[in-house]
């Protein structure tokens, strides 16, 4: 132990203390990465999975709007852009219903460890700085399961555009934040959309209870990180391939 | 009239809400939301007017919806009317899921208040805002009493729907279960799977399903009454004489003095 030992440990270890682990209903767990884009959480949730997969563990890995029912109703939303902050919302909550009362809840009473890439908190940071009341959104969420961790991948503001902005030709409408008319340049706007994304993200690194990591540290050294967190937090032995 | 009002100033009086005012009865309350307005909506600039009518399939509401919007525009009001599924964004969507059978009742419900909102705030604000007359085919509470017999949480959909826009005058067409069941099944030879509440298991007799289901719905609806001030109507008396009482209050909440009203020849077959 003790190999890799970023200053971000010592801040999860005293939350950890203080938050005894919320009575479950289930025998399964569920591990969450949140950030801004470009912040390196799906790489570092990929990196996990592999992990948790060469190893056999019974594991279920799930993503952010990606349910097919309620597909063709975003994709014709955002095409004619007529999506207001509160449709807006409540369509990726309607998606996040489904695929929570059809995969995840039935996994995690199935015993899985499930793996989500985002979860309600990408909601709460983001339909937040399009004008939703932080009020609504809980409401609106509250009947999503609690994670057993909440890994936030935080990088700088700068750091997270340009890896986003270098990688793709052009940014979305919606994902540029265009709709909220904040500017007519879709990198400004895109950047002002993720500064507001991140405030919101800080504010719940302690309501939450988020696992800060920083996402400038190295890949495989941020990974072995995770890894040594999540091996204290969750008894992976419960997952573990069952011998004949 | 009365009675609604008095409902708004019981759940939502004396908690100092700004610009509560009141201007002579003849003149039309401003609309208001039940919690905080949806994002980007000053409530002062809704001059029109929102009359919704609830009640469950069976009770009579598209009938007096289409003779109310007749004898409006014969007044000279502008009206506009929403629904249930009528919206561009996941109207047909729905249809879908319903079809399907295989959605669940949380998605369900977040689905339907996809629909509505798309509807609200697209629709209904802008001919709000212009000054129109809003004729709602059901509305929130629909929404909210499907959704609580199923088991999702009161406090929880009314927090959903607290960006909503308190409507100016809620009528409730009321009628007893047996009674829908005969003029539903009068008008499609069948009862559907979703009014009779085929998903919850309530039992396998279609006609079984469809009174403890509609019971289920109709006790809510006694809760929401209570709760949101609705006025309450015998769904069950003939269609004129539903319609002269139902025009009788719009006609005081809009200050028209004359209420009398003849169907259209187009009409004429609605009027018994």
């Amino acid at each position: 132990m003790g190999i890799v030992t970023p200053e971000t440990l010592t801040i999860t270890e005293t939350l950890s203390l203080k938050e005894p682990a919320p009575k479950r209903q289930y025998p399964g767990a569920l591990v969450v990465v949140e950030g801004i884009d470009g912040s390196g959480k799906s790489t570092q949730l990929y990196l996990l999975k592999r992990w948790l997969e060469i190893g056999g563990y019974r594991i279920h890995f799930t993503e952010w709007n990606s349910s097919p029912l309620v597909k063709s109703a975003t994709r014709r939303g955002k095409q004619r852009r007529l999506l207001t902050p509160t449709t807006f919302s409540l369509l990726h909550a309607a998606d996040f219903a489904d695929r929570c009362e059809r995969q995840i809840m039935p996994l995690l009473h199935g015993g899985y460890l499930v793996l989500a890439d985002r979860y309600i908190y990408t909601a709460f940071a983001r339909d937040a700085a399009r004008g939703c009341s932080p009020h609504w959104l809980r409401n609106l969420y509250s009947f999503a399961p609690t994670p057993d961790i909440t890994f936030y991948f935080r990088a700088p503001l700068d750091v997270a555009v340009n890896r986003i902005v270098a990688g793709r030709p052009k940014l979305k409408y919606y994902e540029a934040g265009m709709d909220l008319g904040i500017s007519l340049d879709r990198a400004e706007s895109f950047r002002i959309f993720q500064e507001r994304i991140l405030t919101n993200y800080d504010q719940m690194i302690e309501t939450d209870h988020f696992v800060l990591m920083d996402g400038t540290v190295r890949v495989n050294k941020l990974q072995k990180l995770m890894r040594q967190i999540v091996g204290e937090r969750i008894s992976l032995q419960q997952f573990a391939p069952k011998k004949k | 009239m009365k009675r609604a009002d008095k409902s708004a100033v019981r759940t939502h009086g004396s908690n100092g809400r700004p610009g509560k005012t009141r201007k002579s009865a003849a003149i039309e309350l401003p609309s208001r939301f039940y919690g905080s307005p949806l994002p980007g909506v000053k409530p002062e600039e809704l001059s029109g007017t929102l009359v919704v009518i609830e009640g469950t399939d069976g009770s009579g509401r598209s009938t007096q919806i289409s003779l109310l919007t007749e004898w409006l525009e014969s007044e000279g009001f502008a009206v506009q009317t929403m629904g249930l599924r009528r919206s561009y964004l996941v109207g047909e969507d729905i249809d879908g899921l319903l079809a399907e059978n295989s959605v669940t009742r949380m998605t369900l419900a977040l689905m339907y208040s996809t629909d509505f909102f798309d509807q609200l705030e697209r629709r209904i604000l802008p001919a709000l805002r212009s000054g129109l007359i809003v004729l709602a085919d059901r509305y929130i509470f629909t929404l909210i009493a499907r959704a609580a017999v199923r088991g999702i949480g009161r406090d929880y959909l009314h927090g959903i729907y607290e960006t909503a826009l308190r409507p100016d005058l809620t009528f409730w067409l009321n009628v007893r279960p047996e009674v829908a069941f005969d003029r539903e099944f009068k008008k499609s030879q069948t009862i559907s799977y979703w009014e009779s509440g085929r998903d919850m298991s309530l039992s396998n007799d279609l006609f079984q399903s469809f009174i403890r289901y509609q019971s289920m719905i109709k006790r809510e609806f006694e809760y929401l009454s209570k709760r949101h001030g609705f006025i309450e109507m015998d769904g069950e008396s003939s269609v004129s004489d539903l319609n002269r009482l139902l025009r009788k209050r719009i006609a005081a909440h809009l200050g028209i003095r004359s209420t009398h009203y003849r169907p259209s020849h187009a009409l004429s077959h609605l009027w018994h």
